[in-house]
């Protein structure tokens, strides 16, 4: 059994996008904070209530909001950030679909909004337009009405399955 | 938002989870943490530390023994959803959002007792009991005796929820109706309905809701409007009516207790005519 006292500091291991990072935390501290403080800054606070989906990444291969996990339960874990999504300055297909299919306009829900379709065409690589907006339904965009993001995705998964 | 400071505990077994919480009254366990850390973020709760169950991996399975359904503590409503577990399944698929029911797990829910929670109204009517796990051993309780009223578990210091238990109800069909102001977001109402049928007689009916009152609860008095006959559309309304008639929902800022019991009998309407016509 492990026990930090209420004012000491932990030391965790995260893995980001492949990279190991130890750091030093109070219990209390949000995955969000540390991950934003490790350069990771796709990752957005929105509401910070866990209702956005701004702050989403995926977390030991399920996307989670990092608003509402502490750092600390995260020890040990891999996590998957937008920046891991590029590959050698090569964009990922959903990226791609983003980008081609105006999925965005001011883009701060972006970054949240393709980790989060990158876990629906893992868990369905073939999803209809309504399991797409299941789907992203933990995922808000105030700017763009969706519809373009949902173009966007089905175009990923159709390019993800050639 | 930021919570306030707390110690973190990180047991190996269940047993030291439980002697850490029952030496340390103000300790809360971790679960997933999705009702948890939000009540943290609004300082609604000071915990002296965090105990972090949520790792425990012998609390996290489904398995189906003797017309049961045991479901650890710690399985996540992703994990329920997977299970196939008749009306379980689907109505945890409508909990929240798809990141929120990949942390979330239908033992923290059923502890957290919220009166609003999808679970409740499915678990009301699956014969359904919560088996918990103290410093005196293990007991076993009804669910609709372990929600004793809004926010208020059958737990005290110490103990831990460690299983749920649910019949295995095959053979009948099945619906969870569920009215919400936006996606993702708690029920206004939810009701789900068992019915199994023997050619054109209704031979077993359950109607569970949530939402409507400090715990789920069972329109028993809507059922037997249409046990052991032929569903007709008035029997139906009539069915539905008399759910409308048993309740008392509370008024929030979802919805008027008024627009609660029509929109209660609306969705008792539809979930019946979808299952029985």
């Amino acid at each position: 059994m492990k026990v930090v006292g209420p004012e000491e500091k932990v030391k965790i291991t995260l893995k980001v996008n492949g990279n190991v990072h130890e750091v030093e935390v109070e219990p209390r501290r949000l995955l969000v904070h540390v991950l934003r403080d490790l350069g990771y800054k796709s990752v957005r606070v929105g509401c910070d209530t866990s209702h956005c989906g701004a702050c989403t990444v995926m977390l030991n291969g399920r996307s989670v909001k990092s608003c509402t996990v502490l750092a600390v339960e995260a020890d040990g874990a891999e996590i998957l950030t937008l920046e891991g999504l590029t590959k050698d300055g090569k964009l990922h297909p959903i990226q791609e679909a983003f980008t081609e299919h105006h999925a965005l306009q001011c883009g701060y829900c972006t970054s949240g909004m393709i980790i989060q379709a990158y876990w629906l065409l893992n868990e369905n690589a073939n999803p209809s337009e309504e399991e797409i907006r299941e789907g992203i339904s933990g995922n808000l965009c105030r700017c763009t009405g969706y519809q373009n993001i949902v173009t966007a995705i089905k175009a990923a998964a159709q390019k993800m399955r050639a | 938002m930021y919570p306030p400071k707390f110690g973190y505990v990180i047991p190996d077994t269940i047993d030291e989870a439980v002697s850490f919480l029952k030496e340390h009254e103000d300790a809360k366990p971790l679960a997933g943490g999705h009702s948890l850390i939000p009540m943290l973020k609004l300082r609604i709760i000071r915990p002296s530390y965090l105990v972090e169950i949520r790792r425990l991996k012998e609390l996290q399975y489904v398995r189906k023994e003797g017309g049961y359904y045991q479901i650890g503590a710690l399985t996540t409503h992703y994990d329920v959803v997977k299970a196939g577990i008749p009306l379980l399944s689907d109505t945890a698929a409508r909990i929240a959002d798809p990141q929120v029911r990949n942390v979330g797990t239908i033992g923290g829910s059923v502890a957290h007792s919220d009166p609003a929670a999808d679970y409740q109204a499915a678990l009301i009517v699956m014969d359904s009991s919560v088996v918990v796990y103290g410093p005196k051993g293990s007991r076993t309780v009804n669910f609709a005796d372990f929600v004793k009223d809004v926010f208020t578990p059958d737990l005290k210091q110490g103990e831990l929820i460690t299983e749920i238990k649910v019949r295995d109800f095959s053979g009948y069909r099945w619906a969870y109706k569920k009215l919400e102001r936006k996606a993702g977001d708690f029920a206004i109402v939810g009701v789900a309905v068992l019915a199994k049928k023997d050619g054109d007689k209704v031979t077993d009916l359950r109607i569970g809701l949530t939402a409507v009152s400090n715990k789920g609860v069972r329109a028993m008095e809507a059922e037997k409007v249409l046990i052991d006959r032929t569903p007709t559309e008035d029997l139906i309304e009539r069915a539905a009516e008399t759910v409308m008639k048993s309740i008392e929902p509370p008024s929030d800022l979802r919805a008027s207790s008024e627009y609660r019991k029509r929109a209660a009998k609306v969705l008792t309407r539809r979930a019946l005519t979808e299952l029985l016509r």
